[in-house]
């Protein structure tokens, strides 16, 4: 893979490019709010109106699925949800990388969900009622099966949530790679310009096809892909705090 | 006709065994190309009945949508979710893909 990606434009020797792009994405998120809430207004105008937007719509996610208890939350769902938002858009522009292509950003993301909503429900239920729920509503014979499928299926949430995202970004990182490769001076561009005949015959349209088909096609699907792909993460970190939140108040 | 498709996908398992063995090379080669095989075939199934499942959940969505015009905001991030589910499985097998092709073993 070395072989056809180009190196990032940022890379200090010592760190990791997704922990060195891990802290571009946090520097730009820490400016944009700082300038932001600089002068704060009743009627907002600029950034302030932007952000204010942007984090309406969290709140209304919030309202939707975790009900009137749900703001206490936005602080974390919509940090997530900022942070994954730019990283995967970083992706995007040629020569930075997006950091959620990266494993081990992913699990952290995943783990900092996974152990917040077991402790908000050991909190709102007390521990023993939420191993308690665990079990479900079966018969008491079926209660320590059920309660070892329910921990395989929890301990399969972060797993999913994580490898969805790496995979999704990975996946497009590939692609643009693999195209870019094939556009590029080693590949179409490249045949076109060696002045062989088969070159300009069937290289040049076939480069000039493959910019349409990435600009036209492949980068709208994912900045569409990066939208989605943080919808989703947030929506399905909302629906683990909801379930374990919503819990205590039906027992 | 199911015995054909078995038999040839036996048969395309079986070449690329043959010819390393034939050569009597390194175990290592032999194993490299499996996971190269075994990347392609397993994607290519992997995002073949993705496809179908997909096709069939979004289908059912916007059969849903073009009765209740109304409740299409829910739908829609139900249909969303749902494809994030389907689509989760075949991530796993991207990435195992991935470890197959670029990690040396």
């Amino acid at each position: 893979m070395e072989m056809i990606e180009h190196p990032p434009i940022l890379h200090i020797p010592a760190i990791p490019d997704h922990i060195l792009y891990t802290w571009l994405v946090m520097a730009i998120l820490v400016v944009v709010s700082l300038v932001a809430t600089r002068r704060v207004a009743l009627v907002p105008t600029g950034s302030q109106n932007f952000m204010e937007m942007v984090l309406d719509q969290f709140v209304k996610e919030l309202d939707e699925t975790i009900g009137h208890e749900g703001r206490r939350y936005l602080p974390l769902i919509a940090t997530l949800g900022l942070f994954i938002l730019t990283s995967n858009l970083m992706g995007l522009i040629p020569g930075l990388v997006a950091p959620t292509a990266n494993l081990n950003t992913t699990v952290a993301c995943a783990l900092i969900v996974f152990i917040t909503y077991h402790v908000i429900g050991v909190r709102k239920q007390g521990f023993i009622p939420y191993m308690k729920h665990f079990a479900g509503p079966v018969p008491t014979v079926l209660k320590p099966l059920m309660f070892v499928i329910e921990i395989i299926s929890h301990c399969a949430r972060p797993l999913s949530l994580s490898l969805r995202l790496f995979g999704n970004m990975m996946a497009g990182h590939i692609l643009l790679a693999i195209f870019f490769f094939m556009m590029g001076f080693d590949g179409m561009l490249g045949w076109a310009l060696s002045g062989s005949l088969g070159g300009i015959v069937v290289g040049a349209p076939a480069a000039a096809i493959m910019v349409v088909f990435v600009v036209g096609f492949l980068l709208p699907l994912k900045i569409l892909v990066a939208f989605i792909q943080t919808f989703i993460f947030c929506k399905l970190a909302m629906l683990y705090i909801a379930a374990a939140v919503e819990e205590a108040e039906h027992h | 006709m199911q015995r054909i498709l078995t038999v040839s996908v036996m048969a395309v398992l079986a070449v690329p065994g043959m010819a390393w063995a034939a050569e009597a090379a390194g175990g290592s080669d032999m194993a490299k190309a499996f996971a190269v095989l075994a990347a392609g075939l397993g994607f290519g199934l992997a995002a073949g009945l993705c496809g179908l499942g997909q096709g069939r959940a979004a289908g059912s969505a916007v059969d849903a949508m073009a009765r209740q015009p109304g409740a299409i905001a829910r739908i829609q991030t139900a249909m969303l979710l749902g494809l994030a589910f389907i689509e989760s499985l075949v991530l796993f097998v991207f990435v195992i893909a991935v470890i197959l092709l670029f990690v040396k073993s």
